[in-house]
């Protein structure tokens, strides 16, 4: 499954922020276990066990990785098999070309193993994780890669505890700041482009509002 | 959180998170000092002196080289052992260090990476236009041709070498790209300038630091750190194929592999010392890279100094007790002969100037370190120049016994080497993050 874009949804988040991994550790910890469900955290650094913590299982980038490093090894092999022995032997001294020059090709299938993993599994997680040269970024806090991390719970997903509980159940765990419908933005925009998307989004927020 | 009281803290001065972003980013985001503008300087005229001797070279051909009967491997083929040689300390440290989860390497992966790949950049210039014809340089490529289906030899360890260094360059590359990702990602968030906003973002991929991505992200970089480390020992041990497979005497050992990979871990962290030196005092890092960083890699440079220097002797010993003349010639000529001087510098450098690492206060020394490292990187140059020319200057036959000096134009190339070398790295200093933030912001906390 490749991640989706929090930026094409227009999704609304309650966010929590936190200046401390081990606060935001144990913030994770006590909404899952009050039944939270929680979107996403997003952290400068990985945070550890904060992947355990949040209930994602280990990827299976493992697999694809063995997988390409075996059509690396093949393809090593065929190469030189069909270039040395198939098509056109280079008999030197007399000596045999075939099969039992084996152990020559060795290193060629080897470095084609290696070769072929690393990029087969980087390209890969890059499709999973939704990363290309390019691609807008969707943050919730402009220090997310800085020194903030983010605890991104989504509006639309049904709550069993109430939305104001949620808020005071971040701030008892020490964020220090919480957001009950913060929208992702990219760094892209200016900051005073930023400004004016701020403004206008929560003038339509107070509209919907009024209207209701 | 376990901490062992006998370490100290890996950042000193009490740095907080945004501390590390601030300190590293400094250089990228300020116009470069004076001292940066001076090293650039000496860099770029030294990749000139590369760009007009490589020139040179295509212009009048291979013969404003020295290197004739028989001695068809000079200063380039050392250049060449020499620069991929250091090139291994980066992928040592951030792949193997890795797996032996060694948390100091955090600080000094990123430039120690840098380098290992402009290294690389620096080795692959000298087989390139040892060819003689430059143009050419795509032959040793499997291709199809116009020669009727003549392929190139799968039983050469020059080819070996070919697909050796070319996957170790991209594979390093890949790795370096991978670790840089979100630290590009906090350079693109701190932005000011439309211009750096851009590239940055371009560069980022969109990284924002999900902890779905960073699972992912923590268990490529092992695989890769896994992969990586088998690669690392297969290059150099592919490079010291290209001597031991033959049958001159001085090359024809199996000791070649290990002591070759001993001898390039060395010569790397030799010239990593040498950067992070410089760059610690330049660039104000004293609180990232600490005199236990410095302690580490000295105990490294110690250790395979140590195996290299056993290697030689072993080598030497293996030689006496052969009862093969003409190996036991090679070896006497190495150290008497016309060249014995040579021997004698690597000797010194190599086996006898990292002793002074059993001492602390030459562990943690920063200048003292300086000079040694310096004398690292000039010993191991000089093992291959013996290696190499010894070697091959007295043949089988005496008749065809000659001495082998550089000319101008092959000193030329060699220095203009550093050059681009330098000139890439006061680049990656000017406009990526030498440390790697993220990693860093992990070990701000703990002594492990």
């Amino acid at each position: 499954m490749v991640d989706k874009s929090i930026l094409l949804d227009n999704k609304k988040f309650t966010v929590g922020i936190f200046d401390d991994s081990d606060k935001l550790l144990h913030a994770v910890n006590t909404l899952k276990e009050k039944g939270v469900k929680i979107f996403d955290c997003y952290t400068p650094f990985p945070v550890h066990h904060l992947d355990h913590a949040l209930g994602y299982h280990r990827t299976n980038l493992t697999i694809g990785a063995f997988l390409c490093g075996m059509l690396g090894c093949l393809s090593g092999f065929t190469l030189a098999y069909y270039m040395n022995v198939v098509d056109w032997p280079m008999i030197i001294g007399g000596k045999p070309q075939d099969i039992s020059v084996f152990t020559s090709f060795i290193p060629v299938m080897f470095e084609l193993t290696i070769l072929f993993t690393a990029f087969g599994m980087v390209i890969m997680f890059f499709a999973r994780s939704r990363m290309m040269h390019g691609i807008k970024e969707d943050l919730l806090s402009r220090r997310q890669t800085d020194d903030h991390m983010v605890l991104a719970i989504d509006n639309e997903e049904d709550q069993s505890v109430s939305n104001e509980d949620i808020l005071a159940l971040l701030k008892k765990e020490g964020a220090i700041e919480v957001n009950d419908s913060k929208e992702a933005f990219n760094t892209s925009l200016t900051s005073e482009e930023e400004l004016a998307e701020i403004l206008k989004s929560t003038k339509t927020s107070t509209k919907k509002t009024k209207k209701k | 959180m376990y901490t062992a009281d006998i370490r100290q803290p890996l950042v000193t001065g009490g740095k907080t998170y945004s501390d590390v972003t601030k300190d590293v980013c400094r250089p990228i985001e300020n116009k470069p000092s004076p001292s940066w503008w001076l090293g650039f300087s000496i860099a770029v005229v030294l990749l000139l002196i590369l760009a007009g001797t490589l020139a040179w070279t295509v212009w009048e051909g291979i013969g404003t080289w020295n290197v004739n009967k028989s001695v068809m491997w000079g200063w380039d083929i050392t250049n060449f052992v020499f620069w991929v040689g250091i090139g291994h300390a980066g992928t040592l440290i951030s792949a193997i260090l890795l797996l032996f989860r060694q948390k100091w390497r955090m600080a000094i992966n990123r430039s120690a990476e840098a380098m290992t790949i402009f290294a690389v950049f620096c080795a692959a210039i000298f087989p390139l236009f040892h060819m003689g014809r430059v143009w050419l340089g795509y032959w040793p490529l499997p291709l199809p041709n116009a020669f009727g289906s003549l392929w190139v030899n799968f039983n050469s360890p020059l080819l070996w070498d070919v697909f050796a260094i070319s996957t170790y360059l991209s594979v390093s590359l890949v790795f370096w790209y991978l670790g840089l990702i979100p630290d590009i990602a906090t350079v693109r968030d701190r932005a000011t300038s439309k211009a750096r906003k851009f590239w940055y973002g371009f560069f980022a991929m969109g990284w924002n630091g999900s902890a779905k991505s960073w699972g992912r992200y923590e268990v490529v970089a092992l695989i890769l750190a896994g992969i990586s480390t088998p690669l690392v020992l297969s290059v150099h041990t592919i490079v010291s194929m290209d001597f031991a497979t033959s049958v001159i005497p001085g090359w024809h050992t199996t000791i070649f592999p290990p002591y070759f990979v001993a001898g390039a871990i060395f010569s790397g962290f030799g010239m990593v010392l040498t950067l992070l030196l410089i760059a610690r005092y330049v660039m104000n890092y004293q609180d990232y890279i600490t005199s236990e960083h410095l302690e580490a890699m000295t105990k490294v440079i110690l250790l395979t100094g140590s195996i290299v220097g056993l290697a030689y002797i072993t080598e030497f010993v293996i030689a006496a007790y052969s009862g093969y003349e003409y190996e036991q010639y090679a070896f006497a000529n190495r150290m008497f002969g016309p060249y014995a001087w040579a021997y004698w510098t690597m000797m010194f450098c190599n086996l006898m100037a990292p002793q002074v690492f059993w001492s602390k206060w030459a562990r943690t020394t920063p200048w003292f370190i300086f000079i040694i490292s310096i004398i690292v990187n000039i010993g191991m140059w000089f093992e291959r120049f013996v290696i190499i020319v010894t070697s091959l200057h007295r043949d089988f036959l005496p008749s065809s016994w000659v001495m082998y000096h550089a000319t101008w134009v092959e000193v030329g190339i060699f220095l203009g080497t550093f050059g681009l070398f330098f000139t890439c790295f006061f680049m990656f200093a000017k406009f990526l993050p030498v440390i790697n933030m993220a990693e860093v912001k992990t070990i701000i906390k703990d002594k492990e």
